[in-house]
C-alpha cells in the first residue's frame, strides 16, 4: 500500500523548507546561540610537530583582563578514553605534555569576552624539547601499516596476466593533501547544569558527539544533549569528535558558566582534519583492442600518530570495470600531521583520478576513443562476486553524457583543437561510487488537526535532508509537504546516523518509509476498531491515503480523514518508530552498486602560460531515485565544485621541517572562485535502486568525484601533457 | 582584548603631529592591510590615527597630470574616465588588484603601503622573519615558497610586493607626494620602494610621521596603448604570480616609446628599464619581445617553488606586448 511504485525517477524540486529560516538569518547555527552568563574560550596551540612540553607559563595570561580561567596540561581534568565511533576520535586533549603534531591544543583560556580569551592565549610562554619529526611519507623511519582494514582485494592471477597482457600501463598517480573548509566556523557552545550537559555543536552526527563526550566526561549518555539543528556545511569535518569539543565541556564546568568556543579559520586547518595525501600505484593489463585483463592498485595515504583513518583508496579499482583479475591494496604511513579525516568522497577521490587517469591512458596507448573504452569495459554485473548490481547506470551515464557534450565533434588528435592561444581538450571520466549505509532511527507523528511531524537525531548538513524527507512522509501519508514539519538536529530524539558517506537519505528515508507505513496501519487498526467507521471492515491492504485522508481503494468517498480518526478516539496525536538497518548483499543477492556518473570536460591551456581553464562541464548521474531534483542538483553541483578545486586549486601545504600548515587562510589556500566555474549541465539518469524500499543511491559524494580525471584527461587531449599529480597548476603544465 | 588609542584628527598637521610623536602609532586609512595585520597579531601599534576624513579625497586633472588624492578608494579612480581613456591599464590593475568589497574601502594612498602576503610575514608564530623582527632570518627561503619574489630577492627576504596597481604606475613615473612636519617632498615611485638588502623591514623610503597625500599620474600621450597582464592560479581574487603593465607607442610596425613594469615577481614593482632600451625603435617581433623579457628578467634569485616564475614571467610580458603592439 505505501511501497513506492512510481517508475520516474525525479521527485519534485520543491524549494527548501529550511531556504526561508537560512535566508532571513533565523536558523541558529551553533556559533549564533547564546547563553545568559556565557563565557568564551581561545584555544593555544603547539608550535612543534613533535616533543614535549617542559615549561608552561601562564602568569601573564592568568593576570590578563577578564580571564576566568586558564587550563592546561598541568590542570585539566583526567578524562576517560573516547571510544570509537566507526572509526577512531582523537583521545582528550590536555592529559600529557606530548606533543604529536604543529596546532595541538596546549590550552584553553576562558575569559568574560572573546577578545581577552583571544589576547589572553597570546600571552601564554611555552617551552619545549623538540624531538625529530616525521613528516615525509617516504621517510623509512614511519611506521606503515598494511591491509589496514583487511580489505585488501584480490582475484585471479594479476601476476601473471600482467606478464601475459600484450599493453601495459604502469604508472603512478598522487593527489595533495586538500582541506574541507566547511564556511560555518565549527563552535561549541558547552552548558552544565547540575550533572547534565547541553551542547550547542557543529558536526555531522549528533549522537556520535553524545556518546564520545558522555564517555570522556563519564556521563550517562542521556546526561548529555546535542543539539545540531543547523550547521555551516561539513564535507566531513563533523564526522569525528575533535579535541575542540571536550576542550569546551571542561572549560564550562570548571568556570561554572556556559563557555563557547568557536574555532578561527587558521584554527579549522589544523582541529578538523583533512583529506589525506596519496600516493597511487596502478598496472594495466589489457589485450590489444582495449579490454582489460589486470588491474592493480595499490595506495598509500597517511595517518596521524595517534588516529585512524578509513580511505581506501584502491577499492574504486574492485568495482568500477569488468577484469578478470584484479588487485586491490591500500598502505597507510603514521606522520606527526594533523588529523587526516574523511573529506568528501574520501578515498574515492584520489583513486577515481589515478584509476581514471590510467584507464584514459590505456585508450591512448590501444588507439581507442577513451568513451569507448569505458563503455567496453564496462562491468555487466559485479566483477568481484559475479552478482548482479542493485542497478548501474553507468552505461547510459556515459551514453546521454557524450551526447549532451557532443563528444562526437572531438577531433581525436592530440593539440588539434585550438582557439587562439589556447588548447582545446575534451576530457572523460566514468565514476562507480561506493555505498554505505548505517542502521537509523526516525518517528513520524500524526496530530490532531491531521499534519504530521518527523523526529530523528541526525542533522542536515545543507543537503537538503529537511526538504526531501518532509516531501517523502507527505507523499507516503497523503499530505502536502507543507503540513510534514521536521525535527532533526537533536541527540535526545531518535537516535539517528551520520549525515555523511552519501549514506544518510536511505538510512533516514527508509525509517521514515517504514514508520509512515507503521502509522498507517496503526491508523486502519483503530479505525476497525470503531464499527461506524467507513473504514471499519476494510482490510489493511485495500487502503489507499491521499490528502489526509485514508480510503478503500477505488472508492475515494468510503473513508475518513487522519484528524478525524484521532479525534473519534479521542487522542491527540499518534506516531510509529522504525529502525532501517541497510539490507545484506547476501540475503538481497544482488551488489548494492552506489551511484554512477560520468564526467565530460572541456578544458583550455594557454599553451604559453600553462594555464588551464575549464569552458564546461557535463556531469550525468545515477543517483537512483532521485527525491528532489532541485537539491540533488545543488549536491552535484557544489560537489563538481569541489572537483575543480581539487584537480586545480587545493593543496593543503605543510612545511617540511616544522609541520606547520603554511597556507591555513582563505587567502593562501585556494579553491575555486566563481570566475574558475563554468557552465556546469547537471543531469540524473537511472532508475530506482533495488537495494532500499525507497530506491535512493546518495548523491552527497560523487559529484565530486572524476572531475579531477576529467580535467586531466582533457588536458592530455589538448597538449599531449599527462597530468599525474593533483593539483594541476601552470608550472606542472607549462613546457 | 589587546587595547591601543584610536584618534581622528580634523587637519592633516595634526594628524602628522599624532603619528609623529608617537613612535608606536600608525595611521589608519583603509584599514584592509593594517586592520588584517593588528589582528593576526603582527602589527600592535598603541595608537591608530584615523585620516579617513582628511580632505586628501579626489582626482584633479592638472594639465597632462591627474593628481589624485591619497585617500581616493581604488574604486574611485578605477572609475575616472580620463584615466579610463589615456591608461587604461591603470584601470586593468585597479579592477584585478582586489574584489569590489575591498576597492569601496583600500586607497590609494595605503594601497601603495601594502604589506607582502608572505605566509611567514603574516603568521607570529614563525620565529624566522627578517621583515617582521630584523636578525631572525627567514623562513620562507627554507620552505615552501610560490607567491615570492625572484627580483631584488636574497636569502634574507624573497617577500613580494603585491600591489597591483603600482605597477603600471611605477611605469608612468607616477610621483608620491609626502608630507612631514618639515614641509612637502616629491619622491618618483621607482624610487620610493627600497630593495630588501639587509633591511626588509625597512620597505620604502616613508620616515616615521611622514605620510603620502596624494599621487600624481603622468598622463601618456594620446594614442599610447596600454594593457595591464596579470596571471594567476585562479581566475580572480588572488595576487598575481606574473604581470606586466605595457604601455606603447607605435608608429606603423616600429615601437616608438614604450613603458614597462612587472609585478609578482619583484620585492618591488619592477620597472623594466632594460626592456624599454631594447623596445624603443624596435619592430614589434617575437625576437624582439624575447629580448626586452631577457633584459627585465636578470639575475633572479629563485628557490625550488619559485623557479618556473623566470620563464613565466618572460612569456607573460611577451604576451603582454604581443597583444598590446597587435
Amino acid at each position: 500500500m505505501t511501497t513506492i511504485q512510481q517508475p520516474r525517477i525525479l521527485g519534485a524540486g520543491v524549494d527548501r523548507v529550511d531556504g526561508p529560516l537560512k535566508v532571513t538569518g533565523q536558523a541558529r547555527y551553533p556559533n549564533d546561540v547564546n547563553l545568559p552568563g556565557m563565557a568564551y574560550a581561545a584555544v593555544v596551540r603547539s608550535t612543534i610537530p613533535s616533543g614535549r612540553i617542559t615549561r608552561i607559563d601562564t602568569t601573564a595570561a592568568g593576570k590578563s583582563p577578564g580571564v576566568l580561567e586558564v587550563i592546561t596540561h598541568e590542570n585539566a581534568d583526567h578524562l576517560g578514553e573516547a571510544p570509537a565511533t566507526f572509526i577512531k576520535n582523537p583521545q582528550p586533549p590536555l592529559q600529557d605534555d606530548v606533543i604529536r603534531y604543529y596546532g595541538q591544543y596546549v590550552a584553553v583560556v576562558v575569559a568574560d569576552t572573546q577578545q581577552n580569551a583571544t589576547a589572553a592565549a597570546g600571552l601564554i610562554e611555552v617551552d619545549y624539547d623538540r624531538h625529530e619529526a616525521i613528516l615525509d611519507p617516504h621517510d623509512p623511519r614511519a611506521e606503515r601499516i598494511k591491509d589496514p582494514w583487511g580489505e585488501d582485494t584480490a582475484w585471479g592471477d594479476v601476476r601473471t596476466a600482467l606478464k601475459r597482457a600484450p599493453v601495459m600501463i604502469d604508472q603512478t598517480y598522487t593527489t595533495s593533501e586538500n582541506t574541507n573548509n566547511p564556511l560555518g566556523l565549527f563552535t561549541t557552545l558547552a552548558s552544565w547544569d547540575g550533572d547534565t550537559l547541553t551542547l550547542h555543536d557543529s558536526n555531522q552526527w549528533p549522537n556520535m558527539i553524545q556518546q564520545v563526550v558522555a564517555a570522556m566526561f563519564g556521563l550517562p549518555r542521556d546526561a548529555v544533549r546535542v543539539l545540531t539543528p543547523f550547521v555551516g556545511g561539513g564535507f566531513g569535518a563533523g564526522l569525528r569528535c575533535w579535541s575542540h569539543i571536550p576542550l569546551a565541556v571542561m572549560a564550562a564546568r570548571h568556570v561554572g558558566r556556559p563557555v563557547k568556543l568557536e574555532l578561527t579559520r587558521p584554527e579549522m586547518f589544523t582541529g578538523l582534519g583533512h583529506r589525506t595525501s596519496s600516493i597511487n600505484w596502478i598496472r594495466l593489463g589489457a589485450t590489444r583492442d582495449g579490454r582489460l585483463t589486470a588491474i592493480e592498485h595499490e595506495s598509500l595515504t597517511t595517518l596521524p600518530l595517534d588516529g585512524d583513518e578509513y580511505e581506501p583508496c584502491s577499492s574504486v579499482s574492485t568495482w568500477s570495470y569488468a577484469s578478470p583479475n584484479v588487485t586491490a591494496r591500500d598502505q597507510q604511513v603514521r606522520l606527526n600531521i594533523p588529523w587526516t579525516n574523511f573529506m568528501r568522497a574520501p578515498g574515492d577521490a584520489q583513486g577515481n583520478f589515478a584509476l581514471e587517469s590510467a584507464i584514459d591512458e590505456l585508450a591512448w596507448e590501444v588507439g581507442l576513443d577513451p568513451l569507448e573504452i569505458r563503455l567496453l569495459n564496462y562491468a555487466e554485473v559485479d566483477p568481484k562476486t559475479g552478482r548482479p548490481w542493485s542497478s548501474n547506470a553507468l552505461r547510459q551515464c556515459l551514453e546521454v553524457g557524450a551526447q549532451r557534450f557532443g563528444w562526437s565533434n572531438r577531433n581525436p588528435e592530440i593539440g588539434s583543437m585550438r582557439d587562439g592561444h589556447e588548447l582545446v581538450g575534451y576530457g572523460v571520466a566514468g565514476v562507480s561510487f561506493f555505498w554505505y549505509q548505517q542502521p537509523c532511527s526516525a518517528t513520524v507523528i500524526v496530530r490532531g488537526d491531521g499534519s504530521a511531524y518527523i523526529r530523528s537525531a541526525v542533522t542536515d548538513i545543507g543537503t537538503g535532508t529537511y526538504t526531501i524527507m518532509a516531501q517523502l512522509a507527505a507523499g507516503l501519508l497523503g499530505l502536502e509537504v507543507d503540513q510534514v514539519e521536521m525535527q532533526l538536529g537533536d541527540s535526545s530524539m531518535p537516535v539517528g546516523t551520520a549525515a555523511g558517506g552519501s549514506g544518510l537519505t536511505a538510512a533516514l528515508g527508509s525509517a521514515v518509509h517504514d514508520a509512515c507505513g507503521r502509522l498507517i496501519k496503526k491508523f486502519v487498526e483503530l479505525a476497525g476498531t470503531d464499527p461506524f467507521s467507513p473504514l471499519a471492515d476494510v482490510p489493511f491492504g485495500d487502503v489507499e491515503v491521499s490528502e489526509g485522508r485514508l480510503f478503500r481503494k477505488g472508492e475515494p468517498t468510503r473513508g475518513e480523514s487522519l484528524a478525524r480518526i484521532l479525534a473519534v478516539h479521542g487522542l491527540t496525536e499518534l506516531s510509529a518508530e522504525s529502525t532501517s538497518t541497510p539490507n545484506s548483499a547476501d540475503q538481497m543477492g544482488m551488489t548494492p552498486a552506489g551511484a554512477r556518473g560520468a564526467r565530460f570536460v572541456e578544458v583550455r591551456v594557454d599553451e604559453d602560460l600553462g594555464r588551464v581553464r575549464v569552458a564546461r562541464i557535463v556531469t550525468v548521474n545515477d543517483g537512483g531515485r532521485i527525491l528532489n531534483e532541485k537539491l540533488a542538483r545543488s549536491q552535484i553541483l557544489g560537489g563538481t565544485v569541489g572537483g575543480v578545486g581539487m584537480a586545480l586549486f587545493e593543496d593543503t601545504v605543510t612545511d617540511k621541517d616544522t609541520g606547520r600548515i603554511a597556507n591555513a587562510t582563505f587567502g593562501d589556500y585556494l579553491i575555486p572562485v566563481n570566475a574558475d566555474i563554468p557552465d556546469v549541465h547537471v543531469e540524473f539518469v537511472g532508475e530506482p535502486d533495488a537495494f532500499n524500499p525507497i530506491g535512493v543511491k546518495g548523491v552527497g559524494e560523487i559529484g565530486l568525484v572524476g572531475v579531477a580525471a576529467a580535467i586531466a584527461n582533457g588536458i592530455f587531449h589538448a597538449t599531449g601533457k599527462r597530468m599525474r599529480s593533483l593539483p594541476i597548476t601552470m608550472d606542472a603544465v607549462m613546457d | 582584548m589587546r587595547e591601543f588609542r584610536y584618534e581622528r584628527p580634523a587637519t592633516v598637521a595634526e594628524a602628522i603631529r599624532a603619528v609623529a610623536h608617537d613612535p608606536e602609532a600608525d595611521f589608519l586609512a583603509g584599514g584592509t592591510t593594517e586592520v588584517d595585520l593588528m589582528k593576526d597579531g603582527v602589527f600592535h601599534p598603541d595608537l591608530l590615527v584615523d585620516i579617513t576624513r582628511l580632505p586628501l579625497r579626489g582626482v584633479r586633472r592638472n594639465g597632462t597630470m591627474l593628481q589624485v588624492g591619497a585617500l581616493t578608494t581604488m574604486e574611485e579612480l578605477a572609475a575616472d574616465r580620463t584615466l579610463m581613456e589615456r591608461a587604461p591599464f591603470v584601470v586593468e590593475a585597479l579592477l584585478r588588484g582586489a574584489s569590489v568589497q575591498l576597492r569601496n574601502m583600500a586607497t590609494i594612498g595605503g594601497n601603495l603601503l601594502q604589506r607582502t602576503r608572505c605566509r611567514y610575514f603574516r603568521d607570529p608564530a614563525v620565529p624566522a622573519c627578517n621583515k617582521r623582527e630584523p636578525g631572525t632570518g627567514c623562513e620562507a627561503v627554507n620552505s615552501v615558497a610560490r607567491m615570492h619574489a625572484i627580483l631584488g630577492a636574497s636569502p634574507a627576504c624573497i617577500a613580494l610586493h603585491a600591489s597591483d596597481v603600482a605597477v603600471p604606475l611605477s611605469a608612468l613615473d607616477a610621483v608620491v607626494h609626502i608630507q612631514s612636519e618639515e614641509g612637502e617632498r616629491l619622491v618618483p615611485l621607482t624610487q620610493f620602494y627600497l630593495m630588501p638588502g639587509e633591511t626588509p623591514d625597512r620597505e620604502n623610503v616613508l620616515r616615521h610621521g611622514e605620510l603620502i597625500t596624494a599621487v600624481d599620474i603622468p598622463l601618456p600621450p594620446e594614442g599610447t596603448r596600454s594593457i595591464y597582464l596579470k596571471i594567476r592560479d585562479r581566475a580572480s581574487y588572488e595576487f598575481a604570480l606574473a604581470s606586466a603593465a605595457v604601455a606603447v607607442i607605435m608608429d606603423g610596425p616600429v615601437i616608438k616609446e614604450a613603458r614597462v613594469a612587472m609585478g609578482g615577481v619583484g620585492t618591488i614593482p619592477w620597472r623594466g628599464f632594460e626592456a624599454e632600451e631594447v623596445l624603443r625603435e624596435a619592430p614589434a617581433t617575437p625576437d624582439t619581445f624575447r629580448s626586452a623579457a631577457d633584459g627585465t628578467i636578470r639575475d633572479p634569485f629563485v628557490v625550488p617553488g619559485t623557479a618556473f616564475k623566470v620563464e613565466l614571467a618572460k612569456r607573460t610580458l611577451i604576451r603582454a606586448l604581443t597583444e598590446v603592439t597587435s
